[in-house]
């Protein structure tokens, strides 16, 4: 079999979402950090904090995966991205949307409904281009059926976002907690985890360089993840079958652990015995989901449902399973677009330096010590009821997300 | 030096960007096709179908090949049938990836 293809997608698309989504990441942290005291009480349905999940979730954790998938499906899934004029639109529109809502969400929440309607344009717009890019691809594997899965969680979790922005708004629809915790649900774990586990079936054995492993759970793991899923939104709007949302959370995690076996597979049979530092922090976010996983299977199954502990065992999910995956893989990913965009034509001409070159690695492996650190006393500070405490962590992440983002433009001038 | 011998060599020069070992080492490169005496028809695989560094690895085997005297066209063809797998890689390149 002979490959033709072109792989190469403008620099200019993934690289606009990617500088807005390090820009949203360090505003999210630094209005976390000024809230921190509404925060240690436990106190998230305000304004301000949703102005800050906003953007950090539909900011950074979505707009950065929105530029890898233009950097990286046409080369995992060999197939060229639909359009690209229609990739720099939708990248304005998206990035509008966002903005506003997050802004109207801090301080004009009864109008935050316009921005949430241009978010969600930009996001139809994301999803019909990954459709019409996807619909190329010639063979699908299981990479396709996890990146298929998360758009159309992705899809659910903007009406369901959408409905709620209404609610706020208009006000009207009934089972807004319902809608809430499957718009929720749908993001954190349809859309990122869908996605994450999808990539890492690519990227895990290319960046280990691992050869003869099975993928023997990648199946199981999609069927029993899409049954958790369903399983689990069904239980929230059925509240007279609570043994629904046990089986739901046990679903979930039993398609984590099946995940988590082919992962140790391909680490088992890597040919790289010293892996990239960014990518361990990225395979330990996997641990970390995990871990996440258990505790809210045994959350569930002792019907624990403190407010509290719900909410940052969401929290968790966010900052240690997808924000630090987002953060292990972007030290691959930006290295490697600018590397190409400079260098690819050079190589074989002159003396080029490898992606290894363009990042300052012992830099990084001190930042994520200090986001795992900072995450931890964040945890701990809450735990202690301690204002002082978790302003001061808090602190610490929000500086530490300002020097990895400088960290990262670095690269854009070497 | 005969011409394939020339090309052997050059194609030593040319870097996996991301794992920085040489294509050659890694086994990637399967066939060198020489015809009429200037025209280069290289026959490789990379290490994983979807491979990122598709491009620049074809860049750089061109770029590199036509740096030799006399070698006028240089065509690459990715092939991913036979795949590659570890066994094609030299010695070296296994203590380098499992020392390094």
């Amino acid at each position: 079999m002979q490959s033709g293809i072109k792989t190469s997608t403008n620099i200019k698309i993934p690289l606009s979402f990617i500088l807005f989504g390090l820009a949203a990441f360090v505003f999210a942290q630094w209005i976390l950090f000024v809230e921190s005291g509404e925060l240690v009480s436990g106190q998230f349905r305000i304004p301000a904090v949703w102005m800050s999940a906003h953007l950090l979730i539909l900011g950074f954790c979505v707009m950065i995966p929105m530029g890898a998938m233009y950097q990286l499906v046409p080369v995992a899934f060999l197939t060229p991205v639909w359009n690209q004029t229609f990739g720099f639109i939708q990248f304005f529109v998206t990035a509008s949307g966002i903005a506003v809502f997050s802004l109207l969400l801090g301080f004009r929440t009864n109008i935050a409904v316009y921005g949430g309607a241009l978010a969600v344009i930009g996001v139809l717009m994301f999803i019909f281009q990954m459709i019409k890019t996807l619909q190329k691809q010639k063979t699908k594997n299981v990479m396709s059926r996890f990146v298929c899965a998360a758009l159309l969680c992705f899809l659910l979790t903007i009406t369901a976002g959408f409905l709620l922005a209404w609610n706020l708004s208009y006000g009207g629809i009934l089972k807004h907690d319902s809608i809430l915790y499957s718009h929720i649900t749908f993001g954190t774990a349809g859309w990122f985890t869908n996605l994450i586990f999808g990539f890492s079936y690519k990227l895990v054995p290319m960046f280990s360089l691992s050869h003869g492993f099975s993928m023997k759970w990648a199946k199981p793991s999609f069927l029993t993840y899409t049954a958790g899923l369903t399983v689990t939104i069904i239980a929230y709007w059925a509240n007279r079958f609570p043994n629904l949302l046990t089986a739901g959370f046990l679903l979930l995690f039993l398609d984590f652990l099946f995940f988590v076996l082919d992962m140790k597979e391909i680490l088992d049979k890597r040919m790289k015995k010293q892996l990239d530092e960014p990518f361990v922090f990225s395979l330990t976010a996997i641990a970390n989901g995990f871990m996440i996983h258990i505790l809210a299977a045994l959350f569930v199954i002792f019907g624990y449902n403190s407010y509290e502990a719900w909410s940052w065992l969401i929290y968790l999910y966010i900052t240690t399973w997808i924000l630090f995956s987002i953060l292990g893989y972007l030290y691959k990913i930006v290295p490697f677009l600018w590397w190409t965009h400079k260098y690819s034509d050079k190589i074989g001409k002159e003396k080029v330096p490898t992606l290894k070159d363009m990042m300052n690695i012992r830099l990084g492996v001190i930042l994520y010590w200090l986001f795992i650190v900072s995450t931890v006393g964040i945890i701990i500070s809450v735990s202690l009821q301690s204002g002082i405490m978790l302003m001061i962590f808090q602190g610490l992440f929000s500086l530490t997300s300002v020097i990895y983002v400088v960290s990262i433009i670095h690269v854009l001038i070497k | 030096m005969t011409l394939k011998e020339q090309i052997q060599n050059a194609l030593y020069d040319v870097l996996d960007p991301e794992l920085g070992i040489n294509i050659m080492d890694l086994g990637l490169v399967y066939e060198i096709g020489i015809e009429d005496e200037q025209n280069v028809v290289i026959t490789m695989t990379l290490t994983t179908p979807g491979c990122p560094m598709h491009d620049s690895i074809t860049f750089g085997v061109q770029n590199r090949l036509r740096q030799i005297e006399g070698v006028q066209n240089v065509d690459v063809n990715i092939v991913w049938e036979p795949a590659w797998n570890p066994d094609k890689m030299s010695d070296r390149a296994k203590e380098l990836l499992w020392d390094i």
